[in-house]
């Protein structure tokens, strides 16, 4: 049972996970726990108080009319019991004690009746009972103060609802929901201020790992904030540094590299036997491919073309021509134009390497273009095993091939959509991967056109 | 599959002097050699600099008809005395790097590089640019290469040759591909006139190395499907051969 309560909480603690939400509701309870202890407290207090001065003007009233009594002879002693009586307090003379110690209520009477003796000894100097009523049925509320006088006869006053309590006002509970009207504001206002920088932070961060470039947070707020900041700038320096190095280092080598290439080109040219020159070209074919998506993937969206109003299915009809020039199966389907502002060459080279995936996984690639109203769509739908959907993420990242066992019949090494979704997100349009449900790949490119102003 | 290109019959200079002279300058002594043989094999007079100063040395003592220029040299590099040359003398050039960007090429032909061919390049690629630019140099009139018009105007479209662009009457980019590009060039060239077959198959293959024997009639249906299905752009003349029919304006 408590297991399981105790789960609840954390459950419950797990879903409020904002910074501001867990504050406001850690202050709110802080602040109601205070205010309620205060509360008790002062109440206690008061109480006490009240009691103190009513039990003072009891012990005083008691005493004036155990005197006054005493001080008239036995006949007259009834009535002038009678005249002394008043508010809560009703006195009789009699021969014989009416109260009765003990009952309901008695740990009541015994206090009250030890500090009347301390506040007046006076009363209880021939003895003093305090308890319910001998001839009424036991009520707490209704007890009975038996005064001994020195000729042994008695003076029972009763005591009608000793009850002294402080009202409970309206007050309190304004003064709590205020209370925690105001925690609730200080706390939200509190933890906006302390967690804005972080909210920089992780745009930061996310900008780094989108777009490979450094934002540096402002390194300004609370102290702990600051050293956080700056930590987390020299972090984001050291690693622009590093990748800034690969790149350069991976391209400096992609360029050397052509030189020899070329050379390599030239030399076998002498080689005789043609099926060798063949597989030679091939494969420095296949080393300039390489070299090409590197060198593409480093350059990243930072092509130096111009943007300008492209025709999407012209590029199209030039990379389905080449494919099928080569011997593959492919259709181009859909519009007749479909243009949106864009950089020829880059996307050229995008829907080239969609497709030439698509060709090389899926044996055969159907290619449809729709030209819609604030958009231009492309799906290429291949026949090949398609990519789970846990994968898709792990096919666009660089340098991944999501089928190891085919490296060497396929070729190229994992840049392909990785340049791809570069390209496409340098135009502001979405590269989404999906299973078709007849099986195969379907790649859909969505390329935005520019807004018409209404 | 591609010898049969290397072994086409060469551009003639004329029955006085029936060979080429070329010049290449490269600070690559090994790439330099390796050009020079594959020339010479190719029926052509190579000399070879790695410098500057080396190239204006052999442009002084030899009439050179070509200049295959690498970017990079030491000194002053490709582009500098590219410009250089094109103050005095309008020798084509081809300018070589391994610089792969657009705006390197772009870059290139705005000094007065007649073409532009990133390494690594293919032997064979090499040499048909030599032989389309020698035959461009040949068959336009002095002065009109190189630093003249860049762009070709007609029905509304534009060919900008030096970005290698297309543009329809609405200024939106039309895609080409290598072959497209050059049987477009090679009407431009020659509108209103009958261009037979032959003659636009070897235009067309200057640039695509790879030399799928696509028929040309193929390749004259992807261009004309390129330019919105322009029948009256480019007629068929029956048993001849093809004609660009509309009016040419160099811009």
């Amino acid at each position: 049972m408590d297991k399981r309560r105790l789960r609840a909480i954390s459950g419950f603690w797990r879903r409020v996970d904002s910074l501001a939400l867990r504050t406001t509701l850690v202050v709110l309870v802080g602040i109601g726990l205070v205010h309620v202890a205060s509360l008790w407290i002062y109440q206690h207090s008061l109480t006490r108080e009240l009691d103190l001065a009513t039990e003072a003007r009891l012990a005083d009233q008691l005493v004036a009319i155990k005197r006054a009594v005493m001080r008239v002879p036995g006949p007259e002693r009834e009535t002038v019991a009678h005249e002394m009586s008043g508010g809560p307090i009703e006195a009789h003379w009699s021969r014989t004690e009416h109260a009765v110690a003990g009952g309901a209520g008695s740990a009541d009477w015994d206090a009250l009746g030890r500090r009347l003796r301390e506040i007046a000894p006076e009363i209880a100097e021939e003895g003093l009972v305090i308890g319910a009523n001998r001839r009424v049925a036991d009520d707490p509320h209704l007890a009975l103060i038996s005064i001994r006088l020195p000729d042994q006869s008695w003076i029972n006053v009763s005591l009608v609802a000793w009850n002294p309590r402080v009202p409970a006002g309206h007050g309190t509970l304004l003064s709590t929901t205020l209370m925690a009207l105001g925690a609730i504001i200080v706390s939200v206002l509190l933890v906006s201020w302390l967690t804005r920088p972080l909210t920089g932070f992780a745009e930061a961060s996310k900008d780094l790992y989108r777009s490979r470039k450094t934002i540096l947070v402002p390194e300004d707020g609370p102290r702990e904030v600051r050293a956080l900041a700056v930590a987390f700038n020299d972090m984001q320096r050291r690693i622009g540094r590093l990748i800034d190095d690969r790149t350069q280092a991976l391209a400096a080598v992609s360029h050397d590299l052509k030189t020899p290439i070329t050379r390599l080109r030239f030399r076998i040219e002498d080689v005789a036997e043609p099926e060798v020159r063949a597989a030679v070209a091939a494969d420095l074919d296949e080393m300039e491919r390489m070299l090409n998506q590197t060198l593409a993937y480093l350059r990243g969206d930072r092509a130096d073309e111009e943007v300008k109003p492209v025709d999407v299915v012209a590029i199209l009809e030039t990379i389905t021509d080449d494919a099928s020039d080569r011997g593959q199966s492919v259709t181009l389907d859909g519009a007749g134009n479909a243009s949106v502002p864009g950089r020829r060459l880059a996307l050229k080279r995008a829907f080239g390497n969609l497709l030439d995936n698509a060709i090389k996984y899926g044996r055969k690639a159907e290619v449809i273009v729709e030209d819609k109203q604030n958009s231009v769509l492309v799906t290429i739908r291949d026949h090949g095993p398609g990519i789970a959907p846990g994968d898709v993420e792990r096919a666009l990242a660089p340098f991944v091939r999501l089928e190891p066992s085919r490296n060497q019949e396929t070729g190229g090494f994992g840049l392909g959509l990785t340049i791809a979704q570069a390209i496409i997100d340098g135009h502001g349009g979405t590269l989404a991967l999906a299973s078709h449900r007849d099986g195969g790949l379907l790649v859909s490119v969505e390329l935005p056109k520019p807004q018409r102003a209404a | 599959m591609s010898r049969d290109l290397v072994e086409h019959p060469q551009p003639a200079k004329g029955p006085l002097a029936p060979l080429f002279e070329i010049l290449v300058v490269d600070d690559d002594g090994e790439i330099l050699s390796l050009v020079a043989r594959f020339l010479r094999a190719n029926g052509f007079r190579v000399h070879t600099a790695r410098s500057g100063p080396e190239m204006n040395e052999a442009l002084r003592h030899a009439t050179i008809d070509l200049i295959v220029l690498d970017l990079m040299l030491p000194g002053r590099s490709g582009l500098d005395l590219c410009r250089d040359l094109r103050r005095t003398s309008s020798i084509p050039v081809i300018m070589l790097t391994a610089k792969g960007e657009e705006t390197d090429r772009i870059i290139g032909l705005e000094v007065g590089a007649d073409d532009y061919l990133p390494k690594p390049f293919n032997p064979r690629e090499l040499l048909a640019r030599i032989n389309a630019v020698l035959r461009r140099a040949r068959t336009m009139e002095p002065g009109a290469s190189g630093q003249t018009g860049r762009a070709f105007l007609f029905g509304g479209w534009r060919l900008d040759t030096l970005k290698r662009e297309l543009a329809n009457p609405e200024g939106i980019v039309v895609d080409l591909s290598t072959g497209e590009y050059d049987l477009l060039l090679a009407f431009l060239e020659a509108p209103q006139r009958v261009l037979t077959r032959e003659f636009l198959l070897d235009a067309a293959r200057n640039r695509s190395i790879d030399a799928f024997d696509r028929s040309i009639d193929v390749q004259v249906s992807r261009l004309r499907r390129k330019l919105d299905n322009a029948e009256e752009l480019i007629k068929t003349v029956r048993g001849a051969g093809y004609l660009f029919a509309a009016d040419v304006i160099r811009g």
